[in-house]
C-alpha cells in the first residue's frame, strides 16, 4: 500500500490534547524547579525563601484544577477512545501525581523556620543534596518518558528510584547517629526524619507517574504485587471450593 | 392481492416477499420439502426448520484470547463477495459467536454491508454477485447446493436502515412470515410474543388492526424487528438500524438489543463507533484497502469490543477510532 499523507478529522480536539501535554509539562517543571529551591532553602535555612515557596504551591493547585476540568471536558465532549482515551485518563492521573508532589514541596518548605538553629552536619547536608538530585532525576525521567510516549524509559524509573530509597534509609542512620553529637531539638530531629520521606515521597509519585506512561504506551495496566498476590489466592478458593 | 401489496423485492422486506406465498402454496421437491411438517389435520401450528442442524458444532478456531467463548454460529473462512469483476470485500475470516452481538464497523464502502447480507444470501438477488470460500452456519455451508435460500432468510432474518413495514395492519405484518410459512393456528400469541419482544406489545396491543404506518419510525422499526422474530430466526442480523432514528428511539432499539442478545445471536453494521462500543460484545473493524488500483475491502481487526476501543491492535483500527483517515 502506498503511504499517503494521514488527514485529521478530529484535529481540534487533538490539538486540545497536545495543549494539555504541554501544561503537564510545564505542572512538572514547576516541581522539579520547586525540589531544587527548597531544598537549597533548607540547607541555608532561608525562612524568607521558603515562605514564597508555600505561596507558589498556590499556583500550582489552580493550574492543576483548571487542567483537570479541561481534561473532564475534553471526556465528556469528546468521547476519546483508544490512545486518546489512554492519554487523557494518564493525564487526570499525573495532575494528581504532580499536585501531590507539589505539596511535598511545601511540607519541606513549611518545615524550615521549624529547624532554626538546628546544626546539620556535613554528612546530613550531602545526603540531602543527593536525595534532592536522585528526586530530581526520577521526576524528570519520568516526565521526559511522558513526552516521548517512551515505555522503556518510563519502566527503568522504578529502579532509579531503588537509589532514592537507598539514599532515604542512608540519611536516616546518618540523622540517628548525629542526634547525640549535632545541636538540635528532639523536634527538629523529628522534622528532618520527615522531611527525609517527602524526598522519598516525591520519587515514589515520579514511579507513579511512570508506571502510567507505561500503560498510556502499552495499555496494558501497570502490575500491583498486592493485587497479584489477591487474585492468586482468589483463584486457589474457586479451585477448593469447585 | 392488488398491485400495491405486490412486494416483490426480498431486499425491501427483509427476505420475505408476498412471493413465496405462491411459491410455498404447493409441495416442492428436493428442498426439504415442507409437506413433510403438516400435522394430520394437514393445517400447520408450528415452524419446523427443513434444514438439519449439527448440535455439537466444535469450533475449529484456535482457541486463543480472541475467539474463546460460546459456539460459533455462523463461520466466515477466508471469504471474498463479488460483484461481477468488482471484488467487493476479501480474506475475511470471522467467527459469529451464538447469543453475542457482533458489530461491524468501518468506513464508507469497506465492505460491511456487503458481508452482512452475505450472511443471509441476500446477495443472490443482486445480479453477479458471488461469494468465494466458505460461510458455514451451524456447520453447514450456507451456499451448498441442496440449501434453500428462503429457508436460509426465514432462519437468519434481517432488519434494514429505513423501516420497511408492509403496508397492512401491525398485527398482519408480524404474523405474515408465519403465515407464508404456512402456521394457520396460534398465530395470535406468535403476534404477541414477537410484540412484546420487540418491546412494543405495550404501546400497540390496543390497536392491532391499526395500519403499520401509523406507527412512529422508532415504532416501526420494532415493528419490524418483531416481524423478523416472529419466525423464530436464530441470527437477526442488522444494518444500520438506528441510522434513521432520533435518539430516544435508538436508546430504545438499543436496549432492545441488550435483550435480545438472551435469545438471538445479532450482528449489526453501524456507522456509529459509539453505538458499536455501547451495545456489542466484539466489534469488527473493516477498511478500504486500495491497491492496484483497486479498492477492497477488507476486515482489519476482531476482537473484544472493550479491547478494541482502549487499546487496539491494528494501526488502522487506532487511526480510525481516533479520526485519522488516510
Amino acid at each position: 500500500m502506498e503511504p499517503h499523507a494521514m488527514t485529521d478529522s478530529r484535529s481540534d480536539f487533538h490539538e486540545e490534547l497536545e495543549r494539555l501535554k504541554s501544561d503537564m509539562v510545564r505542572m512538572a517543571a514547576a516541581v522539579t524547579e520547586g525540589v531544587a529551591r527548597v531544598t537549597e532553602a533548607l540547607l541555608r535555612q532561608d525562612v524568607a525563601e521558603a515562605d514564597q515557596i508555600v505561596a507558589a504551591d498556590d499556583e500550582l493547585d489552580l493550574l492543576a484544577l483548571e487542567t483537570e476540568e479541561r481534561m473532564i471536558e475534553v471526556i465528556a465532549l469528546q468521547a476519546p477512545v483508544a490512545s486518546d482515551l489512554r492519554k487523557v485518563l494518564v493525564d487526570l492521573r499525573m495532575v494528581m501525581e504532580v499536585e501531590r508532589s507539589g505539596d511535598l514541596v511545601t511540607n519541606i518548605a513549611k518545615a524550615i523556620p521549624r529547624l532554626q538553629g538546628a546544626e546539620l552536619s556535613p554528612q546530613l547536608r550531602g545526603l540531602i543534596d543527593q536525595m534532592r538530585e536522585e528526586a530530581v532525576k526520577l521526576f524528570r525521567k519520568a516526565i521526559d518518558a511522558y513526552v516521548e510516549g517512551d515505555a522503556g524509559l518510563a519502566a527503568t524509573v522504578d529502579e532509579f528510584d531503588d537509589r532514592l530509597d537507598a539514599l532515604h534509609v542512608e540519611y536516616l542512620d546518618a540523622l540517628f547517629a548525629s542526634f547525640g553529637t549535632s545541636q538540635m531539638t528532639p523536634q527538629q530531629g523529628f522534622q528532618l526524619a520527615v522531611i527525609g520521606r517527602f524526598y522519598e515521597r516525591i520519587g515514589d509519585h515520579a514511579v507513579n507517574i511512570s508506571e502510567r506512561v507505561q500503560y498510556m504506551v502499552t495499555g496494558s495496566l501497570p502490575a500491583h504485587a498486592g493485587a497479584e498476590r489477591a487474585r492468586a489466592r482468589r483463584i486457589a478458593e474457586e479451585q477448593a471450593r469447585s | 392481492m392488488t398491485d400495491a401489496d405486490r412486494v416483490t423485492t426480498d431486499e425491501r422486506t427483509g427476505g420475505m416477499s408476498m412471493a413465496d406465498e405462491r411459491a410455498t402454496a404447493g409441495p416442492r421437491v428436493g428442498e426439504g420439502a415442507e409437506d413433510r411438517h403438516r400435522d394430520q389435520t394437514g393445517e400447520r401450528d408450528h415452524i419446523t426448520p427443513s434444514i438439519e442442524l449439527k448440535t455439537d458444532f466444535a469450533s475449529t478456531h484456535t482457541e486463543d484470547e480472541a475467539t474463546a467463548g460460546a459456539a460459533i454460529v455462523l463461520d466466515v473462512r477466508d471469504v471474498a463477495v463479488y460483484y461481477g469483476d468488482f471484488r467487493a470485500v476479501a480474506g475475511v475470516n470471522l467467527p459469529i459467536r451464538m447469543n453475542e452481538v457482533t458489530g461491524m464497523i468501518g468506513p464508507s464502502g469497506c465492505g460491511k454491508s456487503t458481508m452482512l447480507r452475505a450472511f443471509n444470501r441476500m446477495n443472490d438477488l443482486i445480479l453477479g454477485a458471488r461469494v468465494e470460500g466458505l460461510i458455514s452456519y451451524h456447520g453447514i455451508d450456507l451456499y451448498g447446493p441442496d440449501v434453500d435460500p428462503v429457508e436460509v432468510r426465514r432462519r437468519i432474518g434481517m432488519v434494514f436502515q429505513k423501516p420497511n413495514p408492509f403496508p397492512k395492519s401491525i398485527y398482519d405484518n408480524v404474523a405474515y412470515g408465519p403465515r407464508i410459512a404456512g402456521q394457520r393456528k396460534g398465530l395470535e400469541e406468535v403476534v404477541e410474543r414477537s410484540l412484546r419482544s420487540a418491546a412494543l406489545w405495550d404501546e400497540v396491543k390496543d390497536r392491532l388492526k391499526d395500519s403499520a404506518l401509523s406507527l412512529s419510525g422508532g415504532q416501526q422499526q420494532r415493528l419490524c424487528i418483531a416481524r423478523a422474530i416472529a419466525i423464530e430466526p436464530d441470527v437477526v442480523l442488522m444494518d444500520e438500524p438506528c441510522s434513521a432514528l432520533d435518539p430516544i428511539a435508538t436508546n430504545a432499539i438499543e436496549e432492545l438489543i441488550r435483550q435480545l442478545r438472551e435469545d438471538y445471536t445479532i450482528v449489526i453494521v453501524t456507522h456509529n463507533m459509539q453505538q458499536a462500543a455501547r451495545i456489542s460484545d466484539r466489534t469488527a473493524f473493516f477498511t478500504t484497502n486500495v491497491s492496484g488500483g483497486k479498492r477492497t475491502g477488507e476486515l482489519v481487526e476482531f476482537d473484544y469490543t472493550d479491547k478494541l476501543f482502549t487499546n487496539p491492535g491494528d494501526k488502522r483500527t487506532e487511526d480510525y477510532l481516533t479520526g485519522r483517515f488516510g
